[in-house]
C-alpha cells in the first residue's frame, strides 16, 4: 500500500470522526445493555471505533454507515466479551426456526387477561431493564437493535449477519421471554396478583375457539 | 389468513415491516377473530411500553475524548 501523507491521514480522520462520532451514544447504549457493565461498555465502544477506523477504507460509500459500525461492535463483543462469559456456541438457524414455529402454535390459543393488562399499566422501569438483562445474548441484541435503536429488520439482519427470518424469530421469542420475565417480577413485587397463573396455562374463552380451529 | 400465520407475523405488522398486501389480509382476519385482534393490540402496547420504559444510557464525555485521542494516535489502514 502507498504510504499516506500526514495531510491525507488527517483528512481521512476528520471524515471518519464526523461520520462516526454522532453514533457514540447509540453504540454506548447498546454496549452497556450487552455487557451490563459501564467499564466493559466503554472499552467495547472504544475498541469498535478503533477497529472501524482501521478498516474505514473497506467501508463502501453509500451503504449504511451506522449499521456497519454496529456490525463491527457486534463482532468485537462476540470475540472479546462473549468468550469470557463462556456462552454457548452460535445457534443453529433451523433450530431457531423450529422453536419459533412451535412457540407460535403454543401461544395461538392464549387469551390476554388481567395480569397482562395490569403488567402494562403498572410495570416498573427497573423490571423492564432487569428482564432485558436476563435475555440470552442473541435475543437481547435483536431486541435492543429493534426497540432501543429503531433499526429495520433488514439492518438488524446486516448487523447480526443472519437471515431476516432469523431476526423475525429472535424478536418474537425475545419479546415473549421479556414478557414472561416481566410477569414474574410483577408477581414478585405484588403489582399483579401472585395467584394468577401464566397466560398460556389458563383456559380458553370466547374468541380463542376461532383461533384454535383456524390456527 | 389463519391464526397461526397472523401470530407469527404480528410483530412485523407492529414494527411496520409488513407489506401492504399482508396488512390487508391481517386486517381481514382481525375483523373475524377477536382472539387475534386482542393479541395483536396487546403486543402493540407491550412493544410501546418496552420502548418507552427502557432507559437509554448516554456515553460519558470522557469516553468521547478518549476515543478521539486514540484515533489521533493511530494511523489509518495500517495493517489492511
Amino acid at each position: 500500500m502507498r504510504q499516506r501523507t500526514p495531510s491525507e491521514d488527517s483528512r481521512e480522520r476528520w471524515d471518519f470522526e464526523s461520520q462516526a462520532m454522532p453514533f457514540v451514544d447509540s453504540l454506548y447504549n447498546t454496549a452497556y445493555r450487552m455487557t451490563r457493565n459501564v467499564q466493559d461498555a466503554e472499552d467495547l465502544v472504544q475498541e469498535a471505533y478503533l477497529k472501524a477506523y482501521k478498516y474505514y477504507e473497506k467501508f463502501e460509500e453509500g451503504t449504511n454507515f451506522k449499521a456497519w459500525l454496529f456490525k463491527i461492535m457486534k463482532n468485537t463483543f462476540i470475540n472479546n466479551y462473549r468468550k469470557r462469559q463462556q456462552a454457548p456456541p452460535q445457534s443453529d438457524f433451523s433450530e431457531i426456526e423450529d422453536a419459533f414455529e412451535s412457540q407460535v402454535s403454543e401461544e395461538v390459543t392464549r387469551q390476554i387477561k388481567s395480569p397482562e393488562e395490569e403488567l402494562l399499566e403498572n410495570v416498573l422501569d427497573e423490571d423492564v431493564q432487569r428482564a432485558l438483562d436476563t435475555l440470552p445474548d442473541d435475543y437481547r441484541m435483536a431486541v435492543i437493535l429493534a426497540d432501543l435503536e429503531s433499526f429495520s429488520y433488514k439492518e438488524i439482519a446486516e448487523i447480526l449477519e443472519v437471515p431476516v427470518g432469523t431476526v423475525m424469530s429472535r424478536l418474537y421469542r425475545g419479546r415473549k421471554m421479556l414478557e414472561q420475565a416481566m410477569l414474574g417480577y410483577a408477581r414478585e413485587h405484588g403489582y399483579i396478583r401472585s395467584g394468577d397463573e401464566p397466560a398460556k396455562m389458563r383456559s380458553r374463552k370466547a374468541g380463542s375457539d376461532n383461533a384454535g380451529s383456524e390456527g | 389468513m389463519r391464526c397461526h400465520r397472523v401470530r407469527k407475523i404480528m410483530f412485523l405488522v407492529i414494527d411496520g415491516e409488513a407489506e401492504q398486501e399482508i396488512l390487508v389480509s391481517v386486517e381481514q382476519h382481525l375483523v373475524q377473530c377477536p382472539g387475534c385482534a386482542q393479541e395483536l393490540e396487546y403486543a402493540r402496547r407491550f412493544v410501546a411500553v418496552l420502548r418507552e420504559r427502557c432507559r437509554r444510557a448516554s456515553a460519558p464525555d470522557q469516553l468521547r475524548e478518549r476515543i478521539l485521542h486514540k484515533l489521533r494516535q493511530s494511523g489509518l489502514g495500517g495493517e489492511s
